[in-house]
């Protein structure tokens, strides 16, 4: 697994590539982390590289997702596989996350 | 030893080759096991959805099983027992832990519950399985996918 993080003013946008599981849940929340210690109000989650989520990665993103709203951040998920936004569809996270199709609509929604 | 005697809806898979697995409660093993049944199920389907729900079924009951029925105590045992047969996939875990009744598991799709960290694993065996049984103890389930 791996995450870039890109950063454009007060936005960052964060590329995972490979697989969110129980396995490497636990390393994208580090990072993540890192960027919520900073109060960064704006975050993009790019899943274009992810072809896999199971139960604890939605578990982690909610966890994020929960940390950002504690001070007011905002968080934008784009570019998800079909197969993985179902899942979010299943479990009705769709209606908890901004889910946009790609990153240049999230850049745009949030400008 | 899975009984699938007591196993209505598999009665009819009665005649198909099972294999059968038992690992000690670690992580580490979640992805192995998935492996295997996998290598097995992409010798009857192509279908890349189908390989996907059946690895996230699998990865998600066994890790209830070790996390929740065994308490990760790694001295506890899961059983997995799995084959094909008439084009489904059939997957059994058993854990060594005291059960739990699936049936009052909060919804983790009420608006309550949507914020929780945890609880979606079974929701989504529930949703992205053709069959699922749970035993009556609850530290059994049984789950069947269609490959064709």
């Amino acid at each position: 697994m791996g995450l870039r993080i890109e950063m454009k003013n007060d936005l960052a946008i964060c590329h995972i590539d490979g697989e969110i599981d129980i396995n490497t849940s636990p390393d994208i929340k580090k990072s993540l982390d890192k960027l919520l210690s900073k109060k960064v109000v704006k975050i993009i989650i790019n899943l274009t590289k992810v072809s896999y989520v199971d139960s604890s990665g939605l578990a982690t993103l909610v966890e994020i997702l929960k940390n950002m709203r504690s001070y007011g951040g905002k968080m934008k998920i784009s570019n998800m596989s079909p197969k993985v936004k179902s899942l979010f569809e299943i479990t009705k996270l769709d209606r908890l996350f901004d889910i946009v199709p790609d990153e240049q609509e999230a850049i745009n929604t949030f400008a | 030893m899975i009984n699938f005697a007591k196993l209505g809806f598999i009665k009819k898979l009665s005649g198909s080759e099972s294999t059968e697995v038992t690992i000690p409660s670690e992580i580490a093993q979640i992805r192995k096991i998935s492996t295997k049944i996998l290598a097995l199920a992409g010798e009857h389907t192509k279908k890349e959805s189908a390989l996907f729900d059946i690895r996230l079924c699998i990865e998600e009951a066994v890790r209830n099983a070790i996390v929740h029925g065994n308490n990760s105590d790694h001295r506890k045992k899961v059983m997995i027992e799995y084959g094909v047969s008439s084009g489904s996939l059939y997957i059994i875990v058993e854990d060594q832990g005291k059960g739990f009744d699936y049936k009052t598991l909060p919804n983790p799709t009420h608006e309550k519950n949507i914020l929780r960290n945890s609880g979606r694993g079974v929701h989504l065996i529930l949703n992205l399985m053709d069959a699922v049984e749970f035993n009556e103890r609850g530290n059994r389930i049984k789950m069947i996918k269609r490959l064709r």
